[in-house]
Protein backbone atom coordinates (compact mmCIF):
# COMPACT_ATOMS: atom_id res chain seq x y z
CA UNK A 1 0.00 0.00 0.00
CA UNK A 2 1.01 3.84 -0.51
CA UNK A 3 0.13 6.93 -1.65
CA UNK A 4 -1.94 6.16 -4.43
CA UNK A 5 -4.02 3.70 -1.93
CA UNK A 6 -7.70 4.91 -1.36
CA UNK A 7 -9.43 2.30 1.04
CA UNK A 8 -13.26 2.67 0.99
CA UNK A 9 -14.37 3.42 4.44
CA UNK A 10 -17.62 1.68 4.27
CA UNK A 11 -18.07 -1.70 4.30
CA UNK A 12 -20.51 -1.68 1.56
CA UNK A 13 -17.64 -0.43 -0.63
CA UNK A 14 -14.15 -2.12 0.83
CA UNK A 15 -12.49 -2.07 -2.40
CA UNK A 16 -8.62 -0.44 -2.55
CA UNK A 17 -9.26 1.88 -6.00
CA UNK A 18 -5.72 2.45 -7.08
CA UNK A 19 -5.72 6.49 -8.19
CA UNK A 20 -2.18 5.30 -10.11
CA UNK A 21 -3.08 2.40 -11.80
CA UNK A 22 -1.84 2.02 -15.87
CA UNK A 23 -4.71 1.23 -17.03
CA UNK A 24 -7.72 1.89 -15.05
CA UNK A 25 -8.63 -1.52 -15.78
CA UNK A 26 -8.83 -4.61 -13.07
CA UNK A 27 -6.20 -6.94 -12.63
CA UNK A 28 -7.37 -9.01 -10.13
CA UNK A 29 -8.58 -11.76 -12.26
CA UNK A 30 -5.05 -12.69 -13.17
CA UNK A 31 -4.68 -14.32 -9.63
CA UNK A 32 -7.63 -16.66 -7.94
CA UNK A 33 -8.98 -15.15 -5.05
CA UNK A 34 -8.58 -18.38 -3.43
CA UNK A 35 -4.72 -18.25 -4.02
CA UNK A 36 -4.77 -14.23 -2.65
CA UNK A 37 -6.57 -15.43 0.28
CA UNK A 38 -4.52 -17.92 1.43
CA UNK A 39 -1.69 -16.01 1.08
CA UNK A 40 -2.87 -14.00 3.64
CA UNK A 41 -4.91 -16.32 5.72
CA UNK A 42 -2.91 -17.24 8.85
CA UNK A 43 -2.38 -13.21 9.39
CA UNK A 44 -5.92 -12.72 8.88
CA UNK A 45 -7.13 -14.97 11.15
CA UNK A 46 -4.48 -13.59 13.62
CA UNK A 47 -5.82 -9.71 12.81
CA UNK A 48 -9.69 -11.34 13.11
CA UNK A 49 -9.52 -12.98 16.65
CA UNK A 50 -7.46 -10.10 17.83
CA UNK A 51 -10.13 -7.72 16.88
CA UNK A 52 -13.04 -9.34 18.00
CA UNK A 53 -11.22 -9.90 21.17
CA UNK A 54 -11.99 -13.97 21.38
CA UNK A 55 -11.48 -16.77 18.96
CA UNK A 56 -15.21 -17.82 18.40
CA UNK A 57 -15.96 -14.36 16.49
CA UNK A 58 -12.61 -13.93 15.34
CA UNK A 59 -13.86 -16.87 13.52
CA UNK A 60 -17.28 -15.61 12.45
CA UNK A 61 -15.13 -12.27 11.61
CA UNK A 62 -12.69 -14.35 9.36
CA UNK A 63 -15.49 -15.86 7.75
CA UNK A 64 -17.41 -13.06 7.15
CA UNK A 65 -14.66 -11.03 5.93
CA UNK A 66 -13.84 -13.34 3.44
CA UNK A 67 -16.92 -13.70 1.31
CA UNK A 68 -17.06 -9.97 1.31
CA UNK A 69 -13.73 -9.96 -0.10
CA UNK A 70 -14.44 -12.68 -2.76
CA UNK A 71 -17.51 -10.64 -3.91
CA UNK A 72 -15.13 -7.41 -4.54
CA UNK A 73 -12.37 -9.22 -5.42
CA UNK A 74 -13.15 -8.59 -9.17
CA UNK A 75 -12.35 -4.58 -8.34
CA UNK A 76 -9.17 -5.30 -7.05
CA UNK A 77 -6.91 -3.10 -8.80
CA UNK A 78 -3.66 -4.32 -7.39
CA UNK A 79 -3.33 -7.76 -6.40
CA UNK A 80 -0.10 -6.99 -4.97
CA UNK A 81 -1.52 -5.15 -1.88
CA UNK A 82 -4.32 -7.45 -1.34
CA UNK A 83 -2.89 -7.64 2.28
CA UNK A 84 -3.85 -4.21 3.09
CA UNK A 85 -7.08 -4.68 1.17
CA UNK A 86 -8.23 -7.61 3.13
CA UNK A 87 -7.03 -6.30 6.64
CA UNK A 88 -9.66 -3.01 5.29
CA UNK A 89 -12.59 -5.21 4.66
CA UNK A 90 -12.30 -7.19 7.95
CA UNK A 91 -12.15 -3.85 9.79
CA UNK A 92 -15.66 -2.77 8.13
CA UNK A 93 -17.01 -6.14 8.72
CA UNK A 94 -15.84 -5.59 12.20
CA UNK A 95 -17.50 -2.15 12.44
CA UNK A 96 -20.51 -3.28 10.72
CA UNK A 97 -20.99 -6.41 13.06
CA UNK A 98 -20.64 -4.31 16.07
CA UNK A 99 -23.56 -1.86 14.83
CA UNK A 100 -25.39 -4.33 14.34
CA UNK A 101 -25.06 -6.05 17.86
CA UNK A 102 -25.93 -2.58 19.34
CA UNK A 103 -22.50 -1.52 20.20
CA UNK A 104 -21.57 1.73 18.81
CA UNK A 105 -17.62 2.25 18.04
CA UNK A 106 -16.79 5.44 19.65
CA UNK A 107 -13.99 7.08 17.51
CA UNK A 108 -15.01 10.75 16.86
CA UNK A 109 -15.65 11.91 20.86
CA UNK A 110 -13.01 9.84 22.28
CA UNK A 111 -10.75 11.59 18.99
CA UNK A 112 -11.65 14.99 20.64
CA UNK A 113 -10.55 14.40 24.11
CA UNK A 114 -7.50 16.31 25.21
CA UNK A 115 -4.42 13.99 24.47
CA UNK A 116 -2.92 14.41 27.62
CA UNK A 117 -6.18 13.27 29.33
CA UNK A 118 -4.94 10.12 30.32
CA UNK A 119 -1.33 11.09 31.70
CA UNK A 120 -0.57 7.68 33.27
CA UNK A 121 3.13 6.68 32.96
CA UNK A 122 4.13 3.20 33.66
CA UNK A 123 7.53 4.17 33.22
CA UNK A 124 7.23 7.09 35.70
CA UNK A 125 4.86 4.87 37.55
CA UNK A 126 7.61 2.39 38.00
CA UNK A 127 10.32 4.46 39.09
CA UNK A 128 8.11 5.73 41.75
CA UNK A 129 6.33 2.59 43.57
CA UNK A 130 9.70 0.43 42.96
CA UNK A 131 7.89 -3.02 43.00
CA UNK A 132 11.65 -4.56 43.09
CA UNK A 133 13.95 -2.61 45.19
CA UNK A 134 16.58 -4.65 44.62
CA UNK A 135 16.51 -4.84 40.83
CA UNK A 136 19.55 -3.48 38.16
CA UNK A 137 16.57 -3.71 35.26
CA UNK A 138 13.30 -2.67 37.53
CA UNK A 139 11.24 -1.62 34.14
CA UNK A 140 12.37 -4.97 32.29
CA UNK A 141 11.82 -6.82 35.26
CA UNK A 142 8.05 -5.90 35.50
CA UNK A 143 7.50 -6.43 31.82
CA UNK A 144 9.08 -10.17 32.42
CA UNK A 145 6.22 -10.90 34.65
CA UNK A 146 3.61 -11.21 31.98
CA UNK A 147 2.94 -14.07 30.21
CA UNK A 148 1.40 -14.31 26.54
CA UNK A 149 -2.14 -14.98 28.07
CA UNK A 150 -2.06 -11.79 30.60
CA UNK A 151 -0.65 -9.82 27.46
CA UNK A 152 -3.25 -11.00 25.80
CA UNK A 153 -6.28 -9.96 28.82
CA UNK A 154 -4.83 -6.51 29.25
CA UNK A 155 -4.64 -5.43 25.27
CA UNK A 156 -7.88 -7.26 24.77
CA UNK A 157 -9.40 -4.52 27.00
CA UNK A 158 -7.66 -1.57 25.53
CA UNK A 159 -10.45 0.46 23.63
CA UNK A 160 -11.13 -0.91 20.16
CA UNK A 161 -10.86 2.52 18.53
CA UNK A 162 -7.55 2.17 20.35
CA UNK A 163 -6.35 -1.16 19.97
CA UNK A 164 -7.00 -1.41 16.14
CA UNK A 165 -3.92 0.88 15.61
CA UNK A 166 -1.97 -1.35 17.62
CA UNK A 167 -2.99 -4.20 16.41
CA UNK A 168 -1.76 -3.44 12.52
CA UNK A 169 1.02 -1.52 13.24
CA UNK A 170 2.95 -3.49 15.88
CA UNK A 171 1.70 -6.75 15.33
CA UNK A 172 1.36 -7.16 11.78
CA UNK A 173 3.53 -4.52 10.42
CA UNK A 174 1.46 -2.06 8.49
CA UNK A 175 3.53 1.33 8.41
CA UNK A 176 0.92 3.85 10.00
CA UNK A 177 0.26 5.29 6.08
CA UNK A 178 -1.06 2.31 5.68
CA UNK A 179 -2.70 1.37 8.98
CA UNK A 180 -4.54 4.97 8.28
CA UNK A 181 -5.45 3.37 4.59
CA UNK A 182 -6.77 0.45 6.31
CA UNK A 183 -8.70 1.94 9.17
CA UNK A 184 -9.86 5.16 7.15
CA UNK A 185 -8.91 7.94 9.05
CA UNK A 186 -5.82 11.12 8.62
CA UNK A 187 -2.22 9.60 9.47
CA UNK A 188 -2.39 12.20 12.26
CA UNK A 189 -5.79 10.54 13.79
CA UNK A 190 -3.91 7.20 13.54
CA UNK A 191 -0.95 8.69 15.27
CA UNK A 192 -3.05 10.42 18.04
CA UNK A 193 -5.14 6.51 18.36
CA UNK A 194 -1.68 4.91 18.27
CA UNK A 195 -0.76 7.37 21.37
CA UNK A 196 -3.57 6.84 23.33
CA UNK A 197 -3.69 3.38 22.82
CA UNK A 198 -0.52 2.90 24.34
CA UNK A 199 -1.87 4.36 27.31
CA UNK A 200 -4.23 2.79 28.00
CA UNK A 201 -1.96 -0.62 27.74
CA UNK A 202 0.45 0.87 30.43
CA UNK A 203 -2.49 2.01 32.25
CA UNK A 204 -3.73 -1.49 31.77
CA UNK A 205 -0.61 -3.38 32.78
CA UNK A 206 0.27 -1.69 35.79
CA UNK A 207 -3.58 -2.22 37.08
CA UNK A 208 -3.43 -6.16 35.88
CA UNK A 209 -0.29 -6.71 37.84
CA UNK A 210 -1.45 -4.74 40.91
CA UNK A 211 -5.07 -6.86 40.75
CA UNK A 212 -2.92 -9.86 40.27
CA UNK A 213 -0.59 -9.81 42.77
CA UNK A 214 2.21 -9.44 40.48
CA UNK A 215 3.54 -6.55 42.08
CA UNK A 216 2.75 -5.11 45.45
CA UNK A 217 1.55 -1.27 45.66
CA UNK A 218 3.93 0.90 47.71
CA UNK A 219 1.82 3.36 49.18
CA UNK A 220 3.81 5.60 51.29
CA UNK A 221 2.16 7.68 54.44
CA UNK B 1 12.39 22.76 21.90
CA UNK B 2 10.02 20.00 22.92
CA UNK B 3 9.66 19.08 26.69
CA UNK B 4 9.51 15.35 27.99
CA UNK B 5 5.66 15.18 27.68
CA UNK B 6 5.63 16.12 23.81
CA UNK B 7 8.52 14.04 23.65
CA UNK B 8 6.55 10.62 25.19
CA UNK B 9 3.62 11.56 23.04
CA UNK B 10 5.73 11.23 19.74
CA UNK B 11 7.83 8.19 20.94
CA UNK B 12 5.51 5.47 19.31
CA UNK B 13 5.38 7.27 16.14
CA UNK B 14 9.46 7.35 16.03
CA UNK B 15 8.98 3.61 16.44
CA UNK B 16 6.85 3.53 14.05
CA UNK B 17 9.45 5.41 12.04
CA UNK B 18 6.15 8.11 11.59
CA UNK B 19 7.70 11.58 12.19
CA UNK B 20 7.69 13.85 9.67
CA UNK B 21 11.46 15.96 9.10
CA UNK B 22 10.95 18.52 11.73
CA UNK B 23 9.19 16.29 14.27
CA UNK B 24 11.60 13.81 14.32
CA UNK B 25 14.39 16.43 13.97
CA UNK B 26 12.99 18.41 17.43
CA UNK B 27 13.06 14.64 19.01
CA UNK B 28 15.88 13.96 18.70
CA UNK B 29 17.40 16.90 20.07
CA UNK B 30 15.34 16.49 22.98
CA UNK B 31 16.64 13.15 23.38
CA UNK B 32 20.24 14.07 23.09
CA UNK B 33 19.58 16.57 26.39
CA UNK B 34 17.40 14.05 28.21
CA UNK B 35 18.69 10.84 29.84
CA UNK B 36 15.40 10.11 31.26
CA UNK B 37 13.49 10.09 27.62
CA UNK B 38 16.08 8.09 26.48
CA UNK B 39 15.54 5.26 29.88
CA UNK B 40 11.40 5.69 28.59
CA UNK B 41 12.64 5.07 24.78
CA UNK B 42 14.16 2.00 25.70
CA UNK B 43 11.83 0.84 27.52
CA UNK B 44 8.88 1.80 25.10
CA UNK B 45 10.72 -0.34 22.48
CA UNK B 46 10.69 -3.60 25.23
CA UNK B 47 7.03 -2.78 25.92
CA UNK B 48 6.75 -2.65 22.10
CA UNK B 49 7.99 -6.45 21.83
CA UNK B 50 5.69 -7.40 24.44
CA UNK B 51 2.60 -6.85 22.41
CA UNK B 52 4.42 -7.69 19.09
CA UNK B 53 6.01 -11.16 19.95
CA UNK B 54 2.79 -13.49 20.48
CA UNK B 55 0.56 -14.57 18.06
CA UNK B 56 1.68 -12.29 14.51
CA UNK B 57 0.56 -15.08 12.83
CA UNK B 58 -1.52 -17.55 14.25
CA UNK B 59 -2.05 -21.16 13.06
CA UNK B 60 -6.17 -21.56 12.39
CA UNK B 61 -7.56 -24.36 14.15
CA UNK B 62 -8.06 -27.60 11.81
CA UNK B 63 -12.09 -26.79 11.49
CA UNK B 64 -11.66 -23.09 10.76
CA UNK B 65 -9.83 -23.73 8.12
CA UNK B 66 -11.85 -26.64 6.63
CA UNK B 67 -14.81 -24.27 7.41
CA UNK B 68 -12.58 -21.34 5.00
CA UNK B 69 -11.48 -24.11 2.30
CA UNK B 70 -14.97 -25.06 1.22
CA UNK B 71 -15.66 -21.25 0.95
CA UNK B 72 -12.98 -20.61 -1.00
CA UNK B 73 -13.72 -23.55 -3.36
CA UNK B 74 -17.31 -22.03 -4.01
CA UNK B 75 -14.76 -19.05 -5.59
CA UNK B 76 -13.29 -21.39 -7.42
CA UNK B 77 -16.40 -23.27 -8.48
CA UNK B 78 -17.62 -20.15 -9.44
CA UNK B 79 -14.64 -19.49 -11.69
CA UNK B 80 -14.66 -22.10 -13.48
CA UNK B 81 -18.16 -22.26 -14.29
CA UNK B 82 -17.59 -18.65 -15.83
CA UNK B 83 -14.45 -20.11 -17.54
CA UNK B 84 -16.91 -22.16 -19.30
Amino acid sequence: MGDGTRVATRASAAIVPMADSPSGQAVAEDRPFAAVAREHLDRLYGFCVRLAGNAADGEDLLQESLLRAMRAYPELREPDRAKGWLFAIATNVWRDQLRARGRRVQTTSLDGLDENGDNFSLFQTLAIEDPFPYSDELHLDFLRLFRDEDVQAVFGAINPVFRLPLILTVVHGFSCKEAAAVVGVPLGTLLSRLHRGRKQLERGLWEYAVVNGLVTEINEP
Amino acid sequence: MIDCPEAVRRMWSYLEQALAAEPLAEFEAHLDTCTRCCGELEFSRHLRELVATPEATTAIPPDVRSRIDRILMLDADRDAKVAR
